[in-house]
């Protein structure tokens, strides 16, 4: 029902414009600024019409083969002993991309060059002066003032920050990496990297034993820190805590260290001679590897751990402002009726504190699920028996770093992307949609 | 009576020993680098449990003449010049799009918007084989500003903090100077700019902090040990370099936590209450 209105919201004035232009708008239609050029805008009617010029030329020189490419991704073999200079598919690849892009702003231009051409007549039709090009100029420091300051983070935010993604899902279908880097040929083939994942025997068991890990660690470390810091919340709120402010300080210096900082700290204080072995050895023990190949699951206790340390702050700073937002008069009134400081708790502080912070939760996990550097600090660059370039506390985000960075098995590493990002995506969703903060919006209002 | 005061002394003796505990925890790391950097031989290994034998400011002057193979002082320069100019360029452009998206109602806001929100749900660093791939075809790896490219165009994605900021600065005081005759310019410089100043100063510290910790994209773009900014550089030493990685980290570190604790005050505090008259 609302799609439907939203579409005929689209065509709507593309309807209107077909319906009622006139010539004039006709002749921009087909050759663009030529509109506004008989109705003598000649300021506007010129970049319109310079604008057109330049695409053109850049389709005719660039733009169409570099679409064609894009399909291809080469197709002459580089050979040195013919001094052939082969096609760099992913260039070419790049290219394409921008070209594509570039058709899409060639539409969004060519439309607003009708738009205006129609707007100049109806003004025309209702007897006014169209608008002069010095005072449309003047605009985009008022009116308009939007487009002139919008364009630059647009255009970054495009550059950085979409042209990667789409880059790399489109490397996710081709075969590029490996052995097969440019000068050799790269090529579509669809699904291979994702079967390739599933089922070969060499990258099949190693992505299943991370993916569990993953989740196992996703999870707990979301719940230990979130409970944590509910905890620490309540804990400085007690009646009788006096001066918070300056207990609350503690937590909080954890925040303002930059975190690569107390992440290189822990692993000296964890390692062989560090602080912690030094005294297990002098006590008469024998020192322990904590991080070391075959500490499996004390290194991934020490990691969940130490990612509380680092993130807990945030939770209970967090928790704070919830709480502090919390109607105390359910609580008063609990306490009235004779309900137990943990009946309190349970009852009332926590059903209200999980509809609240739904969002949070979801996104806290997404953080942990791809929690980058804790084991790239802790335990970075060991490779395992029976892990494929990866070790037993490695989360998929570490796997895809060595996979793609330390070695180059780039189309591998953008489908396992792929797979985090469409994980991550449902899981986010799917708590989302079942969470009683979106189900019952008004709740607690 | 005196029962429930019994109660609430021993509830207080354990909530007391239980803060003071969580405050240890958090101390304790931060306390040990602090007084590890000040070790007098520097290896970890001649260290009497957690603390150092002697003291003595060795490190310290060990990091900026001792240049040889860890040539921090460069590390350092690398860092400030990164941290700044991204810090003073992606504050411009947050708060201009914040400010854009919170004043203008044009057509297309909500779509800009909804994009933003979906495009956030891609985890920066999910890009990274794409970053690194497209920085070595555009020949941007082992340059700075290439980083300072990236770090400012990604900073406008998180400009809901500031929208969020402008849309409680009543719209009243802008109308008011447009019925005066102030175009948006205008109005954007001389009145919403001024008032705005405390999620400016927040902006900063927020742009200045990342640059300034970050460690993945420098270690994927720079190569090179003379480019390395600290982060970088720290990860780098050697196992028995401990004191000189503590001496580093309290460096570094200790500016930002100043940083934090003088400006969390600043922070606060409402400019426009008073403006408007309801």
């Amino acid at each position: 029902m609302k799609g439907n209105k939203e579409k005929r919201n689209i065509f709507q004035p593309i309807k209107e414009i077909i319906k009622n232009g006139n010539a004039k708008v006709a002749c921009s239609a087909i050759i663009m600024g030529l509109g506004q050029l008989l109705y003598k805008k000649w300021g506007k009617g010129c970049l319109f019409l310079l604008l057109q010029i330049a695409l053109i030329c850049y389709y005719v020189f660039f733009g169409a083969s570099a679409i064609r490419n894009f399909f291809t991704l080469g197709t002459i073999q580089s050979n040195q002993w013919f001094g052939i200079q082969g096609d760099n598919s992913i260039i070419m690849l790049i290219m394409g991309i921008l070209s594509l892009i570039i058709f899409i702003l060639y539409f969004a231009i060519y439309y607003s060059n009708i738009k205006d051409v129609y707007q100049t007549q109806l003004t025309v039709e209702l007897n006014k002066k169209p608008k002069r090009f010095v005072n449309e100029i003047k605009d985009l420091l008022d009116v308009n003032f939007y487009k002139t300051i919008l364009i630059i983070p647009i255009l970054g935010v495009c550059v950085f920050y979409i042209l990667p993604i789409i880059f790399m899902v489109l490397i996710a279908f081709t075969n590029y990496g490996g052995d097969i880097v440019p000068p050799a040929l790269v090529d579509w083939i669809g699904f291979g990297n994702f079967v390739k994942i599933l089922t070969l025997g060499q990258f099949a068991p190693t992505f299943l034993k991370i993916l569990l890990w993953n989740f196992i660690w996703a999870i707990s470390s979301t719940a230990l820190n979130y409970f944590c810091g509910l905890g620490l919340a309540l804990l400085y709120n007690k009646k009788c805590v006096k001066m918070k402010a300056v207990w609350r300080m503690f937590p909080v210096l954890a925040i303002a260290v930059p975190g690569f900082i107390s992440l290189l700290a822990f692993k000296f204080m964890f390692s062989y001679g560090g602080p912690i072995n030094q005294m297990i050895t002098k006590g008469g023990g024998a020192a322990i590897g904590f991080l070391d190949i075959d500490a499996k699951w004390t290194a991934r206790t020490i990691g969940l751990f130490v990612n509380c340390w680092l993130c807990l702050p945030n939770s209970m700073l967090y928790a704070t402002g919830i709480l502090s937002s919390m109607n105390k008069d359910l609580l008063d009134a609990a306490k009235i009726d004779g309900a137990n400081a943990f009946k309190q708790f349970s009852n009332i502080t926590l059903p209200f504190m999980v509809f609240a912070t739904t969002p949070v939760l979801i996104s806290q996990f997404i953080f942990n699920f791809n929690n980058f550097g804790i084991f790239f600090f802790l335990r970075g660059g060991l490779y395992m028996d029976g892990y494929f370039l990866a070790s037993d506390t490695d989360l998929l985000i570490n796997w895809l770093y060595n996979l793609s960075i330390d070695k180059n098995h780039y189309s591998i590493g953008a489908s396992i992307s792929l797979i985090i990002f469409i994980i991550t995506s449902i899981i986010s969703l799917i708590v989302y949609m079942a969470s009683p903060s979106y189900r019952q919006e008004d709740t607690y209002k | 009576m005196k029962r429930l005061n019994k109660v609430y002394i021993f509830d207080s003796i354990i909530t007391y020993t239980i803060i003071l505990f969580i405050s240890c925890i958090f101390l304790f790391p931060i306390l040990w680098l602090v007084i590890a950097s000040f070790s007098k031989t520097g290896s970890i290994y001649a260290f009497e449990g957690f603390f150092p034998k002697e003291l003595s400011t060795n490190s310290f002057s060990k990091l900026f003449t001792d240049t040889m193979l860890y040539n921090y002082p460069k590390w350092f320069e690398n860092t400030l010049y990164i941290a700044l100019l991204s810090c003073f360029l992606g504050t411009a452009l947050t708060i201009l799009t914040a400010y854009c998206m919170s004043r203008f109602k044009f057509k297309s806001r909500k779509s800009l918007m909804k994009t933003t929100l979906v495009l956030g749900m891609f985890p920066s660093f999910m890009m990274m084989t794409a970053v690194y791939l497209l920085m070595t075809q555009f020949d941007l790896i082992n340059k700075h500003w290439g980083l300072v490219l990236i770090y400012s165009a990604g900073a406008p994605m998180g400009y809901l903090t500031q929208k969020g900021f402008f849309d409680t600065i009543s719209i009243s005081i802008d109308e008011a100077a447009r019925i005066d005759g102030a175009t948006n310019m205008q109005v954007f410089i001389k009145i919403t700019l001024p008032m705005a100043l405390p999620i400016i100063i927040y902006t900063l510290l927020m742009q200045f902090v990342w640059p300034w910790s970050d460690f993945i994209l420098p270690k994927l773009l720079l190569k090179e040990k003379d480019l390395y900014t600290v982060a970088v550089g720290l990860m780098s030493l050697d196992e028995t370099e401990f004191s000189r990685f503590a001496a580093g980290s309290v460096f570094i570190g200790v500016p930002i936590i100043v940083l934090y604790f003088t400006l969390a005050k600043y922070l606060g505090y409402n400019v426009s209450s008073g403006a408007v008259k309801e």
